[in-house]
């Protein structure tokens, strides 16, 4: 246990020595979290629109005012010379909406009038959500001026609820998984080269020789990394609370209880991944890859992980964020309890002692491969 | 012409630029990152970037157990957006399931659900959602209210024959999904992923061979030849390009065959574009280089670099729902502008008339940084 603690105190001082790791380890988490946060939204606002007004009548005019409304859109004209084909293409206007001659005379005589949108839909999920916004406008046009003729009384209707999160705020989708993703990267990253460096300054040989055991050493690195992302998680959860606005939703335990354990699951795998590569640069590829890109991509951080294909999506499993993420939003939005996180703290437990005892297997020889 | 191929031939740039292109060929490692890196993250961000809203769980609570009843539940299970998973007896019990993310929405019937409806009344039902995932719940709601909506227009037609031919509004909004008109999403996120992995691999490679040099101590070695230092940071920065850009073939091929990212444009242009792309990546990398005395404190400082200029380009997400100071950002990365560019190229079929802004403002970003960063380079040889 002393030397557990030694080794501990030694690690610290060693990082707290070399400044690009402090500012790593403390700085960066903050500046992704403000830039993650902002960043990764799809409720689009002010989108550049063009409209070709052929009627040029009080009735589209009042269309268009009904459009100019909605925080969605923004009305442009063309600059000098661009056709409409090639504003889109140069996405200059995202839309271009014609409304057709004898749109208001059409109207009166009850004819039907369409109203032709163009929408740029190289980005498939806006696309989608402005066709729902074309849709939702259109329609309410209608309402307000008595287009419906047969006021039909429909058969049925729904009574729409949303729960958790009735605003549809982005905060609060992306907010929890932003404090999940940033913390997923650094802990790891620098307990990885920590372990590493040993190998390639070859100051492990003196760890060899002297009395410590394997898995002293590596409970004793563990340790202190697991200290340094403490320190980054209390860092990282009050600013994106702040940040984002978001609140315990009921009791907080579960969410703290699942972030130590995350925490030590995550400097584990930084453990492991630094025993099993021993050189710096190639330390830093494969955590970042692993860390960064498969949090990022593979936890449900941004889509739901169940739009991945199956043959992918199985990867997701072994990614610790995947279940931490699922721990932060129960704990600031969906307020579910201990029953709805526990088999998220199981695996990542599981995950955890997996890392460390791979880690271990390695090195308990403590004897240098030739 | 045989004189001029002698005269180049004999060029100590182009002597040098012969054993830089020789020692990355041998060089496996580099070859190895110039081919995985880029092929995994192509395949894994089309795959994993993807917003459909489909299959969405539904827990269902029929308290009216009614004709009525189970043909909307049907109605919803045909629109492939939502999935019957498991009908539950109360509504406390779907509200504890939906709490605990085990499904995506509820339906509740009420048990005079059908007879409201006998009344002639609208029948009313309650529809939840977990609205956590913002951008999904908009579009599941959506989905929603259209099928209520279908599901009453083929009720009157079937039970009071009232004719309703297709028109049921008199104003309707067609809508046209230009360039995409599936709505894939991997075209957009590979279009934009393109251009990070040209920067990103552009700086980390060229940080990579840059800090070499300096770690090995064969800069010394190149500073004793007679070659100036224009002409080895030119010999090291044409080849890096070269052989970095043959990414974009990569990248074409898996978009292509993975994908069916469709070609619309020229991809002569599209392969110039590319280029510049990496010759602004590699400024950033022999800047990074520059400051650092290792490869991995090269690596690291990238992580300051890298992610912003893949966050804040408009690449992966619509940039449109970025804060108006981010936005702003947008415009001094290159990544936004040779987004743009691919787009451009080969979902819209634009050409250079059109996509020329971009392309200048990327030539500009592309001499500016190397020529800066070599400048600062070459000080450090001096």
């Amino acid at each position: 246990m002393k030397r557990i603690i030694a080794q501990m105190r030694k690690e610290l001082t060693q990082i707290f020595r070399d400044r690009l790791t402090v500012a790593l380890a403390l700085v960066l988490p903050l500046i992704l979290l403000v830039m993650y946060g902002n960043a990764i939204s799809f409720s689009v606002t002010n989108v550049a629109i063009f409209i070709e007004d052929l009627d040029q009548s009080p009735r589209s005019r009042e269309y268009i005012a009904a459009i100019a409304a909605s925080r969605t859109f923004r009305i442009v004209s063309l600059p000098g010379g661009l056709g409409k084909d090639e504003a889109l293409a140069a996405e200059v206007v995202r839309a271009v909406i014609t409304i057709p001659p004898h749109f208001e005379s059409d109207l009166m005589r009850g004819r039907n009038a369409e109203v032709q949108w163009l929408i740029d839909a190289t980005d498939a999920n806006t696309a989608n959500n402005l066709r729902g916004s074309a849709t939702a406008i259109t329609q309410s046009f209608c309402r307000q001026n008595g287009l419906n003729p047969t006021a039909i009384r429909p058969a049925v209707s729904a009574e729409m609820r949303l729960w958790f999160n009735p605003g549809r705020e982005t905060y609060k989708y992306i907010g929890p998984g932003t404090i999940a993703v940033v913390l997923a990267l650094f802990p790891p990253l620098l307990a990885a080269l920590a372990m590493a460096r040993e190998h390639e300054h070859k100051t492990i040989l003196q760890v060899y020789v002297s009395n410590i055991s394997a898995r002293e050493f590596l409970l004793g690195k563990t340790l202190a990394f697991f200290v340094l992302a403490l320190a980054e998680f209390v860092l990282v959860v009050s600013s994106g609370m702040l940040l984002f606005g978001l609140r315990f939703v009921g009791d907080p335990s579960p969410f703290l209880i699942g972030a130590l354990i995350y925490l030590f699951c995550c400097v584990a795998f930084g453990v492991m991944a630094g025993t099993a590569i021993d050189n710096q640069a190639a330390t830093i590829q494969a955590v970042s890859m692993v860390c960064f890109l498969l949090s990022f991509l593979l936890s449900g951080f941004i889509f739901p992980l169940s739009n991945v294909p199956s043959i992918i999506r199985w990867v997701a499993y072994v990614v610790p964020a995947q279940y931490f993420i699922e721990i932060t939003r129960d704990a600031f939005v969906r307020g579910g309890g201990w029953s709805a996180v526990l088999p998220g703290i199981f695996a990542l437990t599981g995950l955890g002692i997996f890392f460390l005892f791979t880690a271990w297997r390695k090195m308990r020889r403590m004897q240098v491969n030739v | 012409m045989k004189n001029l191929i002698h005269k180049i031939r004999g060029l100590r740039v182009f002597v040098l630029f012969l054993k830089e292109m020789r020692q990355s060929r041998r060089d496996r490692k580099f070859i190895a990152a110039l081919i995985l890196p880029p092929t995994v993250q192509l395949i894994l961000f089309g795959f994993a970037l993807n917003p459909n809203v489909t299959d969405l769980r539904l827990g269902v609570v029929d308290d009216s157990r009614s004709v009525l009843s189970r043909e909307l539940i049907a109605a919803f299970e045909a629109s492939g957006s939502f999935r019957v998973k498991t009908y539950f007896a109360s509504p406390t019990v779907l509200g504890q399931e939906l709490s605990a993310g085990k499904l995506d929405a509820g339906i509740i019937f009420p048990p005079d659900f059908a007879r409201q409806r006998e009344r002639g009344e609208t029948a009313k039902v309650q529809f939840v959602l977990d609205a956590v995932n913002s951008n999904t719940a908009g579009i599941a709601s959506g989905y929603a209210q259209r099928i209520i909506n279908s599901f009453n227009q083929q009720f009157f037609k079937s039970e009071a024959g009232v004719k309703l031919d297709g028109a049921t509004t008199p104003l309707s909004a067609r809508v046209a999904l230009l360039y995409n008109p599936g709505l894939r999403n991997s075209w957009f996120i590979l279009t934009g992923v393109l251009g990070i992995l040209l920067i990103l691999n552009g700086t980390l490679v060229a940080a990579g061979a840059m800090v070499k040099e300096k770690e090995v101590g064969t800069v010394e070695q190149l500073l004793m030849t007679p070659a100036a230092a224009w002409e080895i940071i030119t010999a090291k920065i044409v080849p890096l390009c070269l052989l970095l850009s043959l990414d974009i073939w990569l990248a074409l091929g898996v978009g292509w065959l993975v994908f069916d990212v469709p070609l619309h444009g020229s991809l002569l242009l599209l392969y110039c574009a590319g280029v510049l792309c990496v010759l602004a990546g590699v400024g950033l990398g022999t800047f990074l280089a520059t400051f650092s005395r290792s490869l991995q404190q090269a690596q690291l400082l990238s992580f300051f670099v890298n992610p912003p200029l893949a966050m804040i380009s408009g690449a992966t997400t619509p940039i449109e729902a970025m804060p108006m100071w981010m936005q702003a950002f947008t415009w001094i990365n290159p990544v936004r502008h040779f987004s743009t560019v691919a787009r451009g190229i080969l979902l819209k079929g634009a050409g250079i008339e059109i996509l020329f802004p971009n392309l200048l403002v990327l030539m500009v970003f592309a001499f500016i940084l190397v020529f800066f960063s070599a400048r600062q380079f070459r000080k450090q040889l001096g």
